[in-house]
């Protein structure tokens, strides 16, 4: 049997928290959460202390010289987690602007004692700190006082087995201060302004005795609180090996694209769990395939999930996929919230693939979706795919992912992410000028571990949707853009073909 | 909790019966009004409560002029001398009605700030040791 301590880790009640944290909030731990003024400390911290007070082991709040309580009061009701029922009953507040006034911090120190003292509370929180801080300078003008109110509190409170939090404001990670030599963990949240956008990311700088997620994790604050979006590769666990050779089995089963014609080329269908890609220019149909795609799993008795970026669907312009919405057979992820980051859309794909079971998803398309990011997401929008699509991989869904590719005739591209890599294969739409009228090729480039067609196929467009027709073999170049009419003879007559060259 | 509970004021103080005249009246909301700041100092500091004390007495004075606030309102505590004093020079009624309006104006400011359920929550110790107010009523048919 072990005589190890174990730490219980308390679950905070801010989804995506305890992920990041790496597994929840160490018991008796002295956390620091510090950010900029607006940032939404006070929310977490009134977060986590709604969620884990009881009137066995409750809480209690120090407010100090930052946000007068009213006001505090005032907006934190507003927020779905506060509960008035739980005032007086688990949580209390304490007000310490007055002794904090006067700078004596052996007075505050000892006003918390004595609190903590009555109450025996599992929970204690300062806000704000910084306020502590200032006035220990004001009067002193060294920190050194400071440092010893933090390393006495700091032991404080963990003999009194209380959670600790202090809230701080605008501490430079880059300054020594000693609170953060002393504090077991350390939250910081930023807000990051580029343009108009406001991007709001929380990381944890340190956090003793737990591995946590590094870097720096989006979240958003909502009338429910705050809401924090994990990495998206930790969405989905890995599979094992047994069960990659299970889904490797499962990709032998193949789902149909809803076109005539296209599950011959792709070499009898999609494999389930692929991705595809589809590219093509502005108006080739790579909607209209997507659409066709979600339509043809409902046929089949399936579900799918749309994350549309460009248009969103409405009665008019997709009658069937829209009564489909309508009918919760196609579940619709809202992507229009503001500075929606890449790790909340898949949260988003995800908790809606889960609520229908869906089987497929379709993002449409990748150049809106990366139009709809707030610039600081940008620079990694190709990473962030692969991790995407992957996890939705995992997830064991089939994905179809459109992507806008201007038509470029002296090159074969077909995205303009460098992100055919990505995807499991890829279906290209091109334009041709061809007897004065623009007309459109599809062809498969590319279903990994699987045969497929190489035909280059015309298609046509109409009110029953995409029309595969036949490979244009009379003409030549076609990817050129401007096909020539091959030279009948070619090969009737060698010999002047020879001579021609 | 019982959030159907009248707010204060719509009864009079059953501790300040109106036969024991002004100064009883006097000390009973003196006692209200400690008993607040015994609930809500800690919350919201001294300097917090008398600053909602000296708006309330601002908000009352228009109804009960004897009752408005000096001018400046930059007290650090409630003055619960000049309280009394102000509800000792009243007749027995003046000093119930104007002290009950205080404690429901208190009652509505601070609800407009925090809201109801949590006002309630703080202050009910206080209602109920000092306003024998019933519950709520429904009307009859």
């Amino acid at each position: 049997m072990t005589t190890k301590v174990t730490i219980n880790r308390l679950a905070t009640g801010v989804p995506g928290l305890d992920e990041v944290l790496g597994g929840g909030l160490p018991e008796f731990s002295f956390n620091l959460i510090a950010g900029q003024p607006g940032c939404g400390k006070t929310t977490l911290a009134h977060q986590i202390m709604f969620a884990l007070a009881t009137p066995e082991s409750p809480a209690i709040y120090f407010t100090v010289l930052g946000e007068p309580p009213l006001k505090m009061l005032r907006y934190q009701q507003q927020f779905d987690f506060f509960d008035a029922e739980q005032v007086i009953r688990s949580i209390r507040f304490v007000n310490l602007s007055e002794d904090a006034m006067v700078g004596n911090l052996d007075r505050v120190l000892r006003r918390i004692v004595d609190e903590v003292t009555l109450h025996s509370p599992g929970l204690v929180f300062v806000d704000s700190f910084r306020s502590v801080v200032q006035a220990a300078e004001d009067t002193d003008g060294s920190g050194n006082k400071l440092q010893q109110f933090v390393q006495q509190l700091g032991m404080l409170m963990t003999s009194w087995q209380a959670t600790t939090f202090l809230i701080g404001e605008y501490f430079d990670e880059t300054d020594a201060n000693p609170v953060f030599t002393v504090a077991d963990g350390l939250i910081w949240m930023r807000q990051n302004v580029q343009r108009n956008s406001m991007v709001r990311k929380m990381e944890i700088l340190k956090m003793r005795g737990q591995s946590t997620l590094p870097g720096l994790h989006t979240f958003r604050i909502g009338t429910a609180g705050i809401k924090v979006f994990a990495p998206a590769s930790g969405a989905v666990p890995a599979p094992s090996i047994a069960a990659s050779a299970a889904g490797a089995s499962a990709n032998a089963v193949r789902l149909g694209m809803g076109v005539p014609g296209l599950d011959e080329m792709l070499g009898g269908g999609l494999p389930r769990g692929y991705s595809v890609l589809v590219a093509g220019p502005s108006g080739s149909g790579k909607s209209i395939l997507a659409n066709a795609f979600l339509s043809e799993g409902v046929r089949r008795g399936e579900t799918g999930v749309m994350a549309a970026f460009e248009q969103h669907p409405n009665k008019t312009r997709n009658g069937e996929l829209f009564d489909l919405i309508e009918s919760g057979k196609i579940g619709l992820v809202d992507t229009r919230a503001p500075d929606l980051s890449i790790d909340e859309t898949v949260l988003l794909l995800l908790n809606e693939v889960r609520r229908l079971g869906a089987t497929r998803v379709v993002i449409d398309s990748l150049s809106g979706f990366e139009l709809s990011l707030p610039p600081t997401f940008r620079d990694d929008f190709r990473e962030s795919l692969l991790q995407m699509v992957s996890v939705l991989a995992r997830a064991g869904v089939t994905v179809l992912v459109t992507s806008e590719l201007e038509d470029r005739y002296t090159d074969l591209r077909f995205s303009p992410y460098g992100a055919a890599f990505l995807t499991d294969a890829i279906i290209v739409q091109r334009y041709i000028e061809l007897g004065s009228r623009l007309r459109r090729v599809m062809a498969v480039v590319k279903v990994r571990a699987s045969a497929h067609s190489d035909e280059l196929r015309e298609f046509t467009i109409g009110a029953d949707g995409i029309r595969i027709g036949e490979m244009l073999p009379d003409q030549e170049g076609l990817l050129g853009g401007r096909p020539t009419r091959k030279r009948a003879l070619d090969l009737s007559e060698p010999a002047a073909n020879a001579s021609d060259a | 909790m019982d959030t159907q509970k009248s707010p204060p004021g719509t009864a009079p103080p059953s501790q300040a019966d109106e036969s024991t005249g002004a100064p009883s009246i006097a000390d009973t909301m003196v006692w209200a009004w400690r008993d607040i700041n015994v609930v809500l100092v800690p919350i919201v500091g001294e300097r917090g409560v008398a600053a909602l004390h000296n708006r309330s007495l601002h908000l009352t004075g228009k109804a009960f002029p004897w009752l408005a606030a000096p001018p400046g309102g930059l007290e650090a505590i409630v003055d619960l001398d000049a309280l009394h004093a102000l509800l000792t020079l009243q007749g027995t009624e003046a000093a119930t009605d104007g002290g009950n309006a205080l404690l429901r104006t208190f009652h509505d400011l601070l609800s407009t700030l925090i809201g109801l359920s949590l006002t309630e929550r703080l202050l009910f110790p206080v209602w109920e040791k000092y306003l024998s107010a019933s519950p709520a009523q429904d009307p009859s048919p």
